[in-house]
């Protein structure tokens, strides 16, 4: 076709009505329908995912009450506190906190660590030596096996220390960061580990019965 | 007023329609040596590794640049001046001033590539050319499309098809495009992301909105052309032509899902994105129900197989890229090598075989030789070969590589290794179209200098007036 | 349609609306964004004497912005951790939590990419790569990373064979050391990569509870296993250690028992386990160290300036049974964790001290001052 023809044919087609082909007449509704369809399924997704056009992302606001507040701090204090556990305790002590019979000492259940705060964070402050007795079983008596004194941070120990006070079956209360700190101060003339008969003298309300 | 006959107007646009093809098809050797030479830094990370100039980043940056500027520039100059020309049946003019801009555009881009190679680049999508060179690109552009509408200004027929309206269209969308970006990224830039929003719209807008036309341009001048039949459902020219023009701009910042930016921005984009089905749907059926009425015609007559193939393409790409731009899917395909599938297959399987396709039947018409048909065949089946391994490499490539990225127990090597072997298949099938490039450039040369051992055969191939 | 000024009018408008919302639009929604605390009063000002965020780099590192686009680093890797419903970028651990644009504002060059055929970078600051690391991965990355398609840059190097203070240990591929020192420009971009981090919260966007929690992570005793990627170690060597490490830390049949008296962290006892970590026993000569996992180790010992004097059965279950691999790779171990960075143990260098002192009767421990004598007269 010449190009001049090509031009003439095309602009006819534009402007010239010609009557309906087969199929002409139901081509708009179709359209129509397509574009109706199209719109519908845009507009639903525009207005899912553009947060009213904001510049921020949307913050998610959640009505906690308190209780709510509180219980999601435990936790993620409780998740923290296992990270350090599995990673400087269970070696001895055992994920389970059932420890080795004769060998090192369980920690559920365990008065050493369910009593007065003071004592098991001393014990990770300092560490332990000699023989002691936890629920009924001696432990400690070989001197190559003792614990040795934990050197993380305060915040660490706090979360560990609630961990182990909270963990299979231990019912026992939290401790903070800042308990932490004024034990760390308080046994600063401590220059060795523990031993069990200085530890039971501190906490005497620990071990009646 | 004499008319004026086609082959007067073939007469005038012959050096400048022949300069551009020319320096179209050197521009096309220098990036597919340029995409090979990225794709062979893939599989074998130490190959040219010691030379600072031929970083892979480096290398491919100036590939997609010396492709995008380089040969869609240049071809865009031949095939818009021609179609233009012949549509308005109106001669060309100012073909000095023509070859003059064509140079500085040309050497404008050498500059440019030298200065990304020699660690000058910018950070912009496709737009990586030390800002030096954009003025002369700028300029360079101006003279060349001014003489162009100049020529669409003095048409015969007042009334405009659509040939015209997409290559016009894109003629003027380039300078917009280019003013704008400068303004954002150099002159006043935003801060932060502002920058990025700006980049990856001019970047993306550059093939929507300037090669795409071009080459749906020359797709609805050659079929009916040479069909001798008027295209099948023409009204809905209209349509698509203005659903492009008003959906583009805003479905390309879709690949910024997820992003830095604000949330509405690739929201937008998606949305529109999706819309954009009705527009790629159009054209589709204006070229495809209008050549599959003639089928064999299509096939034979080689430039128009060529033009089919890239039409075909474009269909299929687009419809891909609707699904791609999907969050859902996004989330997997977003960040992989599905981007180069993308892009490969606008700039590949689409704009090149168009552009094949229509300097096949430019050619002929004015220099008055002919290129042998088994060549062109050579060139077809190589390009088809190399463009359908790569996109098939690149699209499983892609998918694999997405959706191995998002298992969190998969270190990154892992990930990389299992699309290694679809960066092998990439340049192998970048070797294949290397070779036909130069196949091509050596069709092109055959016709553009006269060779005194062949005969010279000046009875172009037919075709129904 | 047909007329042209008419027709360049709207094809100008389809660009000009487009660019009106998502630049001019933008721009205003950004306004003055900028620093600020990373929560805020309740009347939404700026907490009093809070650090601000996001912090502008060093001036090396902005340099280190520019020698990264200049080498084409985006083209690979991208600067963006993607929101959670976008991406699965939080939970691969490449950030605490999404970024947002307030993020990028001080930066000069903002390099977000948009490909990942290398891993995002957006928070390679907290990955814990050492510097060393970096310049080793910039040389050759196929060094530290096996596997790896990133580039290797040797050209911001230099490579010698002598080391000097500011040369940096790497072996090269066909296994021998080298040393490399490397120039302003690698510098500059090791700069830049340990500085892009997004660790601090911001009023729209917190830190997502993921499994990897940066400032949490404490050091792991027996849980973790030296990834391969982001250790510097070759592969052969990080296997040795994580061998090693086992037979420290294992209490059963195979295992060494080694922890239970010089701990699961190295520090020994206080009087009565000597410690390994920076211990130069440990350190120091390999052949010593051998004699003592064979034989053991008895009578006073000094180890870091202090005096031990205790009894140390042979390592294995039962004592002394550890054959010459697990020897070798439990001193590697020991002389890599803790903080210590020595050579590795082989296998034939166990073999070769065994032979050495085949004719000593069983479960004759050694004493110090026999060990000492012996080095000395070497």
């Amino acid at each position: 076709m010449s190009d001049e023809n090509l031009v003439d044919e095309h602009v006819r087609l534009s402007e010239v009505k010609h009557e309906p082909t087969k199929g002409f007449l139901q081509a708009p509704l179709i359209f129509v329908f397509v574009f109706g369809c199209l719109i519908f399924i845009c507009s639903i997704q525009l207005a899912h995912t553009t947060n009213d056009f904001q510049l921020h992302p949307p913050i998610e606001v959640v009505d906690l009450s308190p209780e709510e507040i509180e219980a999601q701090r435990i936790d993620k204090k409780l998740k923290s506190g296992e990270k350090v556990f599995k990673a400087r305790c269970a070696s001895c002590h055992q994920a389970n906190g059932l420890g080795i019979t004769g060998q090192y000492p369980p920690l559920a259940g365990s008065k050493w660590a369910t009593t007065d705060s003071g004592l098991i964070t001393n014990i990770i402050l300092k560490g332990l030596k000699g023989e002691i007795i936890v629920k009924g079983e001696k432990y400690g008596t070989s001197a190559a096996i003792n614990m040795a004194a934990v050197p993380i941070g305060d915040r660490e120990i706090a979360n560990v220390v609630t961990y182990v006070r909270k963990s299979w079956g231990n019912e026992s209360s939290e401790v903070f960061e800042e308990d932490v700190a004024t034990y760390r101060s308080s046994s600063a003339d401590q220059l060795e580990q523990w031993t069990g008969e200085q530890l039971m003298s501190l906490y005497p309300e620990s071990f009646t019965d | 007023m004499k008319k004026t006959t086609e082959q007067q107007i073939d007469q005038s646009a012959r050096i400048a329609v022949s300069f551009f093809v020319a320096s179209a098809g050197l521009w096309l050797l220098a990036a597919a040596f340029l995409a090979y030479v990225a794709a062979a830094k893939l599989t074998d990370p130490l190959f040219l590794s010691s030379f600072e100039f031929f970083t892979y980043g480096k290398v491919k940056i100036s590939q997609a640049n010396a492709f995008v500027y380089g040969w869609g520039g240049n071809s865009i100059f031949a095939v818009s001046l021609w179609i233009i020309s012949r549509l308005s049946q109106s001669p060309v003019r100012g073909t000095p001033f023509l070859l003059a801009a064509g140079t500085i555009w040309n050497l404008a881009i050498t500059f440019g590539l030298l200065g990304i190679l020699d660690g000058h680049m910018l950070g912009h999508e496709l737009l990586e050319m030390p800002k030096d060179v954009w003025p002369a690109l700028l300029i360079s552009y101006l003279v060349i499309s001014f003489l162009i509408l100049v020529v669409f200004r003095s048409r015969k027929k007042k009334s405009t098809i659509a040939p015209q309206w997409f290559i016009v269209a894109a003629l003027i969308w380039f300078p917009c495009l280019m003013i704008f970006a400068w303004n954002g990224l150099e002159i006043n830039p935003g801060r932060g992301t502002l920058t990025s929003i700006l980049s990856m719209w001019f970047g993306q807008n550059i093939i929507w909105l300037w090669l795409t036309p071009v080459a749906l341009g020359c797709a609805y001048y050659i079929i009916p052309s040479v069909l001798n039949r008027p295209i099948d459902k023409y009204y809905l020219a209209i349509f698509g032509f203005w659903c492009i023009a008003a959906l583009a701009p805003w479905s390309v910042v879709h690949h910024l899902e997820g992003g830095p930016v604000p949330m509405w921005v690739p929201a937008v984009g998606t949305v529109m994105s999706i819309a954009m089905v009705f527009p790629i749907a159009v054209a589709s059926t204006n070229f495809h129900s209008t050549a599959f009425q003639d089928i064999s015609k299509v096939w034979n007559y080689l430039p128009l197989r060529f033009v089919i193939f890239g039409t075909l393409s474009y269909t299929i790409s687009s419809y891909i890229g609707v699904i791609f731009s999907i969050p859902a899917v996004a989330k997997l395909t977003q960040f992989s090598i599905i981007n180069e599938f993308h892009f490969n297959q606008r700039v590949y399987g689409f704009f090149s075989m168009i552009i094949f396709g229509i300097v096949y039947h430019i050619l002929p018409q004015i220099t008055g030789r002919e290129i042998g048909s088994a060549a062109k065949n050579f060139h077809f089946w190589t390009s088809a070969f190399g463009v359908f391994g790569l996109l098939l490499a690149y699209l499983i490539g892609g998918l694999t590589h997405g959706v191995l990225a998002q298992q969190p127990s998969l270190g990154w090597v892992t990930v990389i290794d299992s699309v290694k072997p679809y960066f092998l298949i990439t340049e192998f099938a970048f070797v294949i179209l290397g070779f036909s490039q130069l196949v091509f450039v050596l069709n092109v040369w055959k016709v553009l200098v006269p060779n005194p051992f062949s005969t010279i055969d000046s009875t172009v191939e037919s075709k129904a007036v | 349609m047909n007329n042209i000024f008419k027709f360049s009018g709207y094809i100008f408008l389809t660009l000009a609306f487009a660019w009106l919302a998502f630049v001019v639009g933008a721009k205003n929604q950004y306004g003055d964004l900028s620093q600020t605390s990373e929560s805020l009063e309740e009347n939404g000002s700026i907490i009093k004497d809070a650090d601000l965020y996001p912090q502008s780099m060093a001036g090396i590192a902005q340099l280190g912005a520019k020698e990264y686009l200049s080498l084409g680093c985006v083209t690979c890797h991208t600067q963006q951790v993607r929101s959670e419903e976008s991406g699965f970028d939080v939970e691969r651990g490449w950030g605490k939590r999404p970024s947002v644009p307030r993020d990028y504002i001080l930066q000069e060059e903002v390099l977000i990419g948009h490909n990942r055929v290398g891993p995002d970078l957006a928070n390679v600051g907290l990955r814990d790569y050492s510097n060393e690391w970096l310049h080793k991965h910039l040389f050759m990355p196929q060094m530290e990373v096996e596997g790896s398609i990133c580039q290797p840059s040797p050209f911001l190097y230099k490579v010698s064979g002598e080391p000097s203070e500011k040369t940096i240990e790497a072996i090269s591929a066909d296994n021998k050391m080298i040393y490399i020192e490397p120039s302003i420009q690698a510098s500059r971009i090791v700069a830049y990569l340990q500085s892009l981090e997004q660790n601090y919260e911001l009023p729209e966007v917190s830190f997502i509870e993921s499994d990897i929690e940066a400032d949490e992570l404490v050091e792991t005793a027996g849980t973790q296993t030296i990834d391969k990627e982001s250790s510097s170690l070759p592969s052969w060597l990080s296997d040795q250690i994580n061998s090693g490490k086992e037979i420290y830390m294992k209490a059963a049949p195979g295992g060494g028992l080694c922890f239970t008296c010089h701990q699961p962290n190295g520090l020994g006892i206080a009087g009565q386990f000597p410690p390994l970590a920076d211990s130069d026993w440990v350190l120091g000569d390999k052949e010593r160290l051998i004699k003592i996992s064979i034989y053991g180790l008895m009578g006073e010992i000094e180890v870091n300036g202090v005096k031990y004097n205790n009894v140390m059965v042979p390592p294995g279950i039962p004592p002394g049974s550890l054959t010459d691999n697990q020897i070798a790779d439990v001193l590697t171990y020991i002389r890599n964790d803790w903080g210590n960075s020595a050579s590795s143990v082989s296998a034939e260098e166990v073999a070769t001290v065994r032979e050495s002192i085949k004719g000593r009767a069983p479960m004759q421990m050694w004493t110090a001052a026999e060990l000492n004598k012996k080095s000395d007269s070497e």
